[in-house]
């Protein structure tokens, strides 16, 4: 069996994207890998939406720019946005890229992918862990799709609020009782318009990891 | 209440607590973005008229303080029309965000806040709102709450210094 270590590091968002068709083909291996994902008493609660229609697409893709730039232009005005951006030297870059966020434009790319897959979850009764098994089925399609050649990234944005999860079901007609359907996110796929650079930087793993009980991070012998 | 050491306020704002605690344990920051539809219910039973923002908001603060959720209750618009301050005086869900911010929890929920921002959204059409900051002073017993208000799309990135607002 294959190690698919350098599949998982080498992998990143990718928001912008080429307009060429994607193979059904590719899209049912995508969903094929989310199939396999763990799931708490195998209960497989997902249920997957394609989405191609540029008119859906253009509506999510407006909620989700609404959903954002809701927050963010909130975020700006309390201060609390400018300090992670203070990396960027030049100001009018720095003031551009501070506009497209609390604009809310950073997240309308899912009008311009090719493909919108809507992840949801059912919370009949019987259902146990559903952010969880969903969440491992949204890894294996953004992992599937980067091994396909593909760029995809993961949405919660546009769902987030109560209100805007409720206007999501709405378009894609998901009954929109609170205990019927959780969406939990929507994964944008398309071929990558922008480069595939390297992922940004992690924490090192010895910021991460303890070893036998919290806080202890020396790696103790073991026989 | 069988309790006599506990009334009902006390026993509603002690399972707001225990909720918000999951809640957040859950989502953490983001089970802000999930509770604006709380204490909505209220207000959805009155029949708040208004055409415009101020007469909402004053008609919504009326029907609060008749209820006798608040003892004080203002507000005020600015930051190009998307800022709204509400500030509060003997609240009674104050024990609540008391309680809650000594478990390490910054408070999150104001039922009253929600209550004003599902009717601006529910009677004059506005896109969205989002509650952005609830500063709470235990000490004077008063809370102040900004959220940004959203009457249409074009709203959205039209952003100032809310801090000199």
């Amino acid at each position: 069996m294959g190690d698919i270590i350098d599949v998982i590091m080498s992998r990143k968002s990718i928001r912008r994207y080429k307009p060429d068709p994607i193979p059904d083909e590719m899209i049912d291996k995508i969903l094929e890998a989310a199939r396999w994902a763990p799931t708490g008493e195998n209960y497989q609660p997902w249920r997957f939406i394609v989405i191609r229609d540029q008119e859906t697409k253009d509506r999510i893709g407006r909620l989700a720019k609404l959903g954002s730039g809701s927050r963010m232009t909130a975020w700006y005005c309390l201060g609390e946005m400018q300090p992670r951006f203070e990396k960027i030297k030049d100001p009018e870059k720095r003031a551009e890229v501070l506009r497209f966020m609390y604009s809310g434009e950073v997240s309308e790319f899912a009008r311009y992918a090719p493909v919108v897959i809507a992840v949801i979850g059912t919370l009949m009764e019987g259902s146990v862990d559903v952010p969880y098994d969903l969440s491992a089925a949204i890894e294996n399609m953004l992992l599937e799709a980067h091994s396909l050649g593909l760029g995809a990234c993961w949405v919660h944005g546009p769902v987030a609020s109560t209100r805007d999860a409720k206007k999501f079901k709405e378009i894609l007609k998901i009954p929109t009782g609170m205990g019927e359907y959780k969406v939990i996110a929507y994964v944008a796929i398309g071929w990558p318009k922008e480069q595939r650079k390297h992922p940004r930087p992690k924490l090192p793993l010895e910021d991460l990891v303890y070893w036998e009980e919290f806080g202890r991070k020396e790696r103790p012998k073991y026989e | 209440m069988s309790n006599p050491n506990m009334n009902e306020m006390e026993y509603c704002n002690d399972v707001l607590v225990r909720l918000e605690e999951l809640l957040f344990h859950e989502l953490s920051g983001c089970a802000a973005w999930k509770v604006e539809f709380v204490g909505v219910d209220f207000i959805q039973s009155k029949d708040i008229q208004g055409d415009t923002p101020d007469e909402v908001i004053q008609n919504c603060i009326k029907e609060i303080k008749t209820a006798g959720f608040v003892e004080e209750m203002n507000y005020a618009i600015s930051g190009e029309d998307v800022k709204l301050e509400l500030t509060m005086k003997g609240c009674r869900h104050l024990p609540k965000e008391v309680k809650l911010r000594q478990d390490g929890i910054k408070p999150y929920i104001c039922p009253l806040t929600n209550m004003v921002l599902d009717q601006l959204i529910e009677k004059l059409k506005f896109e969205t709102t989002y509650v952005a900051d609830l500063h709470i002073e235990e000490n004077k017993g008063e809370c102040r709450v900004w959220s940004a208000i959203y009457e249409n799309e074009d709203k959205i990135g039209c952003v100032c210094n809310w801090h000199e607002e």
